[in-house]
């Protein structure tokens, strides 16, 4: 349990439209935990954002949390 | 001058709520400020909102050219759902670097519209995000004898100075492969 699971449900869940249907799964690795963002499919343009840079930020943000908790985490957008 | 748009009392509990968790969750320790915008370059930038940040991880927050700065920047003008042409009226700073960014732009767009007028060879300047591209063009918007304009795609996108006389180069190198397949000029 990092606390990162809920940082990106709490940010993709403030940008969609269908904050219901927002839901993200933590898989362990041995150095990287894979987040998997599933949201409604009209509310992908609003995770990914122009040219990625929604996605891009969110990817930021965890970059920062993995520097202080020393792992790295990856999110994946399932469409 | 119009009415505000955006507003302290109506996005600054909004703002709030969602810094502070997302500062909790990633374990930054910073305090910020929700503001009422102010304008050290009101030519530039006229932001209704600043919020600024201080603490001891601000330089987090700067590095990587304030990469973390920014995304939080991003993210927050997505979540108040605020349309692209309204993006500079919400300004995030820490240490100053955002006003100290925009005279360091201003100044770079001079000397590189100097050096234009002097040897007639067009300027490419490295990539930037849309905002900062808005501060070279606007920076030049009095220059009568020269040109600029945005080439390539995101986030390759840069500025690029002409003679007013001479035509723009094809940037075709900028973009993609992929992209280019197609594309009418």
């Amino acid at each position: 349990m990092t606390g990162m699971k809920e940082l990106v449900e709490d940010i993709a869940k403030a940008l969609v439209d269908i904050p219901d249907e927002v839901s993200v799964r933590e898989v362990q690795g041995e150095q990287v935990t894979v987040l998997e963002l599933r949201v409604a499919p009209s509310d992908l343009g609003k995770v990914i954002g122009k040219q990625g840079r929604t996605a891009r930020s969110i990817r930021t943000l965890l970059g920062a949390a993995g520097m202080k908790l020393n792992r790295r985490f990856t999110l994946e957008i399932l469409e | 001058m119009g009415q505000k748009k955006y507003r302290v009392e109506t996005v600054g509990p909004r703002i709030e709520a969602f810094l502070n968790s997302t500062r909790e969750r990633i374990g930054l320790r910073v305090k910020f400020e929700v503001t009422d915008g102010e304008t050290p370059h009101p030519d530039f930038e006229n932001p209704e909102i600043m919020v600024r940040f201080s603490g001891p991880d601000v330089e987090l927050l700067l590095a990587n050219k304030a990469e973390l700065l920014l995304a939080l920047e991003q993210l927050t003008m997505e979540m108040l759902r605020m349309p692209a042409e309204e993006h500079s009226l919400l300004c995030f700073d820490a240490n100053d670097y955002r006003v100290l960014r925009v005279e360091e732009l201003r100044l770079s767009a001079l000397a590189a519209a100097d050096k234009v007028k002097r040897t007639r060879v067009p300027f490419e300047f490295s990539p930037m995000n849309s905002r900062e591209r808005r501060i070279i063009h606007l920076a030049l918007r009095n220059e009568l004898t020269l040109r600029s304009e945005s080439v390539g795609m995101a986030p390759h996108r840069h500025v690029v100075i002409y003679p007013s006389d001479m035509p723009s180069k094809p940037d075709t190198a900028s973009v993609p492969a992929f992209a280019r397949r197609g594309r009418r000029r």
